[in-house]
């Protein structure tokens, strides 16, 4: 089963194309702040260098975040489209989920991370469990110092806004904190693979109404919220 | 040719089908009951509802024209004026379809879509004419040369005119939108009981200025209990002002500009008191007038279909490396 993934959530934009469990692609663009301008030639570009079209992709994963909100709307609604268009079956990934899915036969806890600005991160917790990445818990959003106060143990830390919050998560855990290395993330194959999952579980998004996973609401809704 | 547009610059999700100039569906999702808590557009809660429904929306749009996605001929969106996170959504749709279904793709500007719903409601109007698109996002004078040929004559230097119209609404405690409330209330007023600032008078320009005006608005009652004041005397008054702003201006661009046709389109174009003092002035001086009809209006995809479909027969298209710009000139390519 052939599957094309775009994930627009994170620091850059992760493009994959796996054929079964056999990556074929995994493109990683520029760190930008426009995923609009390029992602569509990069799709195309990831597809024709495996000398395939969308015609014979099977399934379309898709990146649903937490992440950058402008990001993540740009790969969701283009995998929507791209779903509704060709008729294609659509999964949506965790971003987070994505991430951690990455880190191997980790022992340790599993901390997947994405940068949400102004020193906050979205961060997920995970265990192996089987051969299998499990969630433990629910997702969290907030200042990296809160994340790192309920940690107790070690952990092993994935994603690149791990990297950008490396000093303040040494100096709190010291000893306890692994980070997994810089550009070894292959998101757009990991988000492919989870997707493939889902469609084998027999799991899929419908086209029209997937929506992003914000984690967090407008700062005015917030207010408008604390206000009531 | 069957022409899909898309807008998504503020807070109206829109899809619609064109052909030959003729509309065969027109779908517009409004936001405005899921902003008026907050008293105006919060960008981000708009952008999340354009992820949320566009499939829909486009969707509605091929289903209410009986026809099928493999029949659009060519993709039109919004690509230049707005909201730059509400503009992105409705882009990444028309790319992704404009490169599945491999059909041409052009950006429009958001303003070039409001001089389209005009031609479109008035497929006889003269070129060259001077339209007045004026909405909560723009007022602006448009010298159109001929169909995608634009000069910009005139342009706000602050607030766009139904901005305006919100402000002094939400100070009066009428809600969001103010335009049509103001509308309402204004016809039982009597337009003469304040005499508010006519702005930029003697400017020598044809440019616009509601600041001042709402400013003055706000500063004359400031302190009033509102539920004892005279709103609809205020509202009719505070319309009065802005109305023959706006007319004045745009009859001196077309003498200026040596016009005899003026169009009028975008939101503000419903006040009802701008269409009766638009004729009355247009009468006296001998300009045909051409406005909008009501439906096109506000934002919507029909404006942005018609427009594409005029610059595809130009021979312009866009690549897919199409991005969203918030504040491009109207004059650009497409």
């Amino acid at each position: 089963m052939m599957i094309l993934s775009i994930d627009t959530a994170g620091r850059s934009d992760a493009i994959g194309l796996i054929d079964g469990r056999r990556v074929l692609a995994d493109f990683v663009g520029d760190v930008t702040h426009n995923s609009l301008q390029g992602i569509i030639m990069n799709i195309d570009a990831v597809l024709s260098n495996a000398g395939l079209t969308l015609a014979d992709v099977d399934g379309l994963g898709v990146g649903i975040g937490p992440g950058s909100w402008t990001g993540v709307r740009v790969g969701i609604t283009v995998g929507k489209m791209m779903a509704y268009a060709t008729g294609k079956p659509l999964c949506g990934v965790s971003s987070l989920d994505a991430l951690a899915s990455q880190a191997g036969d980790a022992s340790t806890l599993i901390c997947s991370v994405v940068d949400a600005g102004r020193g906050n991160i979205y961060a997920g917790f995970y265990r192996r469990r089987g051969g299998v990445t499990v969630k433990q818990g629910q997702y969290t959003a907030g200042p990296v110092e809160g994340l790192v106060a309920r940690i107790r143990e070690p952990v092993l830390f994935v994603g690149d806004a791990a990297q950008v919050h490396r000093q303040t998560i040494s100096a709190l855990l010291g000893d306890l904190a692994r980070f997994m290395k810089a550009g070894e993330e292959r998101q757009g194959s990991a988000t492919a693979l989870l997707a493939l999952s889902r469609l084998e579980r027999g799991e899929s998004d419908d086209a029209l109404s997937l929506v992003p996973l914000y984690l967090k609401e407008p700062l005015v809704q917030a207010l408008a919220a604390r206000k009531r | 040719m069957l022409v899909l547009g898309i807008e998504t610059s503020c807070d109206e999700t829109a899809a619609a089908l064109v052909a030959d100039g003729h509309i065969l569906s027109n779908v517009v999702a409004s936001q405005m009951d899921l902003h008026a808590s907050f008293g105006g557009v919060v960008p981000e809660v708009a952008a999340r509802k354009h992820v949320e429904v566009i499939g829909y929306v486009i969707n509605e749009a091929l289903g209410s024209a009986g026809k099928a996605l493999e029949d659009v001929e060519a993709i039109a969106v919004t690509s230049r004026y707005g909201l730059i996170g509400c503009l992105v959504v409705g882009v990444a749709a028309a790319k992704a379809l404009a490169y599945t279904l491999k059909r041409p793709l052009v950006g429009i500007h958001h303003i070039e879509g409001h001089i389209f719903a005009n031609i479109l409601s008035n497929p006889h109007i003269p070129m060259p004419h001077v339209c007045l698109t004026v909405s909560g996002g723009h007022t602006m004078l448009v010298y159109v040369k001929d169909l995608c040929q634009y000069e910009v004559l005139g342009n706000t230097l602050d607030d766009a005119a139904g901005e305006a119209f919100d402000k002094v609404a939400k100070f009066l405690g009428l809600g969001f939108p103010g335009g049509p409330v103001i509308d309402r209330l204004a016809a039982q007023g009597d337009r003469t009981a304040y005499n508010f600032p006519r702005p930029l008078r003697r400017s020598g320009t044809v440019d616009f200025s509601f600041s001042g005006l709402k400013t003055a608005v706000v500063n004359r009652f400031k302190g009033s209990d509102i539920s004892t004041l005279p709103v609809s005397d205020i509202a009719a008054s505070f319309q009065e002002a802005v109305v023959e702003h706006l007319v004045s201006k745009t009859v001196e661009a077309a003498s200026r500009a040596d016009v005899s046709a003026i169009g009028v389109t975008g939101g503000v174009a419903m006040n009802s008191r701008l269409r009766e003092v638009f004729a009355e002035r247009c009468r006296q001086e001998g300009h045909q007038l051409f406005f909008t009809r009501t439906d096109l209006c506000g934002d919507n995809a029909a404006m942005v279909a018609a427009a594409g479909a005029a610059r595809l027969a130009h021979g312009e298209s866009a690549d897919l490396y199409l991005s969203a710009i918030p504040n491009a000139p109207l004059e650009s390519a497409a």
